[in-house]
């Protein structure tokens, strides 16, 4: 089952450069898909589209069916969006209350909310330091803190932008081994970077997006040696013509 | 610099802990206001009441001493000043020395209230969760419909999360400056505006990060209502801080 | 984002910013001669250039109130009502009046820069006037006292943080446009 279908998107923003255009693709559920290109490519305004921030020009953005700008809290529940960068993304004053952010914007009761509060919190593993003050939180948590917000709306679809920038080699490897967790739970899950060295091994589908378009989309080993001609470095391991490690392994 | 501030919430189970916000808010200020024009007997009870009130809600006391260091310089600058600025009690020939007893006993007055009222506020934050603060104050809020309780709410949790990120940025920003040299320009103007406009232009930024990632989190006004419950242990407190401030006054008159 | 809900939602981040850049300015200082000069009055006056009447006086008054709940955004690090009541809670108390009033002078005059430097000088004279008459209230000191105490030693930081405001509220006008 699709379940996200882009048909012909299209944005310009209002000083008249364009953003994307004409995107038609369709993500399945449970797919695992990486989506690079240089920066400035579009990468970050595609996603945008996919939870409403921003709106389409032209075309539209179906999840499950239901077109994002017919109803944007819906896509705002289902696409949980993790940003590139975690520090402006946490609003609360502690691990506890950020995370509860989320569900106490949809209006559920306080019961609900604690629960969904601390199964998110457990699932990042950050559960020990729930009072803790997010600002004394090393960088890895933070990025992790901003998943669990995330999941607290129990979302369908998972959005990174740039997750592992900033990140230290532990930090990446435990941001993908909880990754790697969610996606075996069946979430759909979407990485947009510009480094395809840390997360390609992982992947079903990779897309590549040059000048708002796309212009590759395939399973990575089908297209891992054409990706230099758009800006983003082909792998090392498949430049010395062997595999692709996991950097779990 | 952001770490340093004393005033943060401490989990713990104790009484003081588990009062209704709301109950905790007005006894806070009941003996804020009676200890501000308090004399030395009142100010005796109020130590003692603090005290108490160390001893059962378990804080770290030793460590918050620690981090409360920056108050006292304060403290003793205010003691400084008051000494020296009071004036003489006319009755005394000595006038140099007379200046300076008066101005000793109103300093060290002044700075007792200041203590008093800022170990009272330390107790109140390091028991309470903010959010809790931010319904209560929700809560004071509801009968003014021109003002809209749940943004205020917000807001004040913005500005907690905010604080420590400016005083961060500046840090650096200092740090990137001193390491160019900034210190060998004299002209203060010059360096407000060079230490000043990169600090807002990168905050503004973080605000318009934090605008959009709360918007893809759903924000609206409209959300869970939290519910304050008061129980008989929070209206017995409260019965005992009004007699308290009732007793105080009536110590000092 | 074209939403009026999310103009309203970065309004009210703006507007908390501030109140945060004056928490903040009471542990940030510039060291000048002898005295250092404490930011917190200069993030005031950019409060009410920038962010205008309304909105200035919206984020000057959370910030009070957060300062009443406790929230350490007081200078020391401190909060708490009693820091309001207490000698200094004058010019904390004038900062409400004062961002207004340079807001709203701005506001009418068209973002001049000599009707800014106009429009801060009265913020600074509403401050002192809070600050100064509950300051004398509080302590009984004589007028003349009070002024030594409370006004003079900071007059000349005040000027230098008014003639760095101008530069300062130029650069950031076009950034802070809330874009629609």
């Amino acid at each position: 089952m699709n379940i996200i279908e882009v048909t012909n998107l299209s944005h310009r923003f209002s000083d008249g450069t364009i953003g994307i255009e004409g995107i038609t693709l369709s993500i399945q559920e449970g797919e695992f898909v990486v989506i690079a290109g240089r920066n400035g490519s579009g990468k970050t305004t595609f996603l945008r589209h996919l939870n409403g921030l921003l709106l389409p020009d032209t075309g539209a953005v179906r999840l499950g069916g239901v077109s994002v700008s017919r109803d944007i809290p819906r896509a705002r529940q289902m696409v949980g969006m993790v940003f590139q960068d975690a520090d402006s993304q946490i609003v609360g004053e502690t691990v506890f209350d950020d995370v509860a952010f989320g569900p106490e914007n949809l209006c559920l009761n306080e019961c609900e909310v604690k629960r969904r509060v601390i199964k998110s919190l457990e699932v990042v593993d950050l559960i020990d330091i729930a009072d803790q003050r997010p600002h004394l939180l090393s960088g890895g948590e933070k990025r992790r803190l901003a998943v669990a917000g995330i999941l607290a709306m129990e979302p369908r679809i998972l959005v990174f932008d740039e997750p592992f920038s900033d990140l230290d080699y532990p930090g990446v490897r435990q941001l993908l081994h909880q990754t790697l967790l969610l996606h075996k739970a069946g979430h759909t899950i979407l990485i947009a970077t510009h480094d395809l060295e840390k997360v390609i091994a992982h992947a079903d589908r990779l897309l590549i997006i040059s000048d708002g378009k796309v212009v590759m989309d395939n399973a990575p080993e089908m297209i891992i040696k054409d990706v230099e001609a758009f800006g983003v470095r082909e792998p090392c391991a498949s430049r010395l013509g062997m595999e692709i490690e996991s950097w779990l392994n | 610099m952001a770490e340093l501030t004393a005033f943060h919430f401490r989990p713990g189970t104790s009484l003081l802990h588990t009062l209704d916000v709301r109950f905790k808010i007005l006894s806070f200020v009941l003996i804020s206001i009676s200890s501000f024009k308090a004399y030395p007997s009142a100010l005796s009870v109020l130590t003692l009441v603090i005290f108490y009130a160390i001893l059962i809600s378990c804080l770290p006391f030793k460590s918050i001493l620690k981090e409360l260091r920056y108050f006292f310089v304060l403290l003793v600058f205010i003691f400084i000043v008051r000494a020296m600025f009071t004036s003489a009690s006319p009755v005394v020939d000595f006038k140099e020395s007379a200046v300076a007893w008066q101005g000793i006993y109103d300093g060290a007055l002044i700075c007792w209230r200041l203590l008093i009222v800022v170990l009272f506020g330390l107790i109140f934050v390091s028991t309470t969760r903010p959010s809790d603060i931010r319904t209560a104050v929700e809560w004071f809020l509801m009968p003014f419909p021109f003002i809209p309780g749940k943004r205020v709410a917000t807001m004040m949790s913005l500005i907690m999360r905010f604080v420590p990120l400016i005083l961060d940025q500046a840090r650096e920003t200092i740090d990137a400056q001193r390491s160019r040299g900034v210190e060998n320009r004299k002209n203060p103007v010059y360096r407000l505006i060079k230490l000043i406009i990169p600090l807002m232009i990168r905050t503004f930024k973080k605000a318009d990060k934090l605008a959009v990632a709360m918007e893809a989190r759903c924000y609206s006004e409209k959300r869970t209502n939290k519910a304050l419950l008061s129980a008989k242990s929070d209206w017995i407190t409260l019965f005992g801080v009004i007699c308290l401030s009732i007793l105080l006054s009536i110590i000092d008159t | 984002m074209n939403t009026n809900h999310s103009i309203q939602l970065r309004k009210t981040a703006y507007a908390s910013l501030f109140a945060a850049l004056t928490a903040a300015g009471a542990y940030l200082s510039i060291p000048i001669g002898p005295v250092p000069i404490v930011l917190q009055n200069l993030f005031i006056f950019l409060a009410g250039l920038l962010l205008g009447s309304r909105m200035g006086l919206a984020s000057v008054g959370v910030y009070l109130l957060a300062g009443a709940c406790g929230f350490p955004v007081f200078a020391g690090g401190t909060g708490g009502i009693g820091r309001l009541l207490g000698p200094t809670g004058g010019y904390l108390f004038g900062y409400l009046p004062a961002v207004y009033i340079i807001g709203l002078i701005t506001e009418k005059t068209g973002r001049h820069a000599a009707f800014d430097v106009i429009a801060m000088c009265c913020g600074s004279v509403v401050i002192y006037a809070c600050g100064l008459s509950w300051l004398k209230l509080l302590t009984g000191m004589t007028l003349a006292k009070t002024l030594i105490v409370g006004m003079y030693p900071f007059i000349l930081g005040d000027a230098l943080k008014i003639a760095a405001a101008i530069p300062i509220a130029k650069a950031l006008r076009p950034i802070m446009r809330i874009k629609d």
